[in-house]
């Protein structure tokens, strides 16, 4: 199934775009799009140990299961405030 | 882009405003709005852009650049919002409003503000927990600009899934 993955913040700079596409099996786990985006994109690879995954803005862990249609986002730990 | 989000659930509650701005509202005004015939008492924590940070790792800054990913930073405000009312029920009204965009240094970035009968109602507590939690959750980063260059600053939190 294609994926869209929206970045932010310097996730989305070493990227060079604000939506990546991603093509994983059906059925794939949140750890598997991410490590994807990481062949896709080297320059995230540095951060992908620390980076927070959220799915229909709800955050997950890396086994949790994604559905083709999903909102799916990467980014890096908050700093706001 | 901004939306308020009525509040449920505790009979206290008053107006709940959770908002992701690129011009934060007048103070005074956002007071008011959160303020019932029964309020008597309101906490406000603003953030504020530091020039000079002498703790931890010592560092000068020009300005910071805030962005987010606003929907879910506006439901994350709104589950901070609901936390705040399950811990403390006498909060009356509450405001979370978060700025994005550039700002310079003693600009505010962010305002907690919340409202209660009496200063005794939690209002002090309820307000740190606002902004305490807002750092942890809400997916809304900084990139801070001084004379040596500019990095994104990445906070420590790593929530659980579903949190």
């Amino acid at each position: 199934m294609k994926l869209k993955v929206l970045l932010f913040a310097h996730l989305k700079e070493k990227a060079g775009t604000r939506e990546a596409e991603v093509e994983v099996p059906a059925g794939a786990s949140a750890g598997a799009v991410k490590a994807r985006l990481g062949e896709l994109y080297p320059g995230l690879r540095p951060m992908l140990d620390r980076v927070l995954m959220a799915v229909n803005q709800e955050y997950v862990s890396d086994d949790t299961l994604v559905s083709e249609g999903a909102e799916i986002a990467l980014f890096p730990p908050v700093s706001g405030g | 882009m901004p939306s308020s989000h009525p509040s449920a659930g505790a009979e206290a509650a008053g107006p709940t405003i959770i908002r992701v701005v690129t011009a934060l509202p007048d103070l005074e005004a956002l007071l008011q709005s959160i303020t019932l015939k029964t309020t008597g008492g309101a906490c406000v924590f603003a953030g504020l852009v530091r020039g000079e940070t002498h703790r931890d790792q010592p560092h000068e800054t020009t300005r910071l650049e805030y962005e987010a990913y606003v929907p879910m930073a506006e439901a994350k405000l709104a589950q901070v919002a609901e936390e705040i009312r399950q811990r403390w029920p006498d909060i009356e009204g509450l405001a979370l409003v978060h700025r994005v965009g550039v700002m310079e240094v003693g600009e505010p970035i962010v305002y907690v503000a919340c409202t209660s009968a009496h200063r005794d109602r939690g209002l002090f507590d309820a307000a740190k927990y606002g902004i305490d939690r807002l750092k942890e959750i809400v997916p809304i980063w900084k990139k801070e600009v001084g004379p040596s260059g500019e990095t994104w600053v990445e906070g420590d939190y790593h929530p659980q899934a579903g949190e």
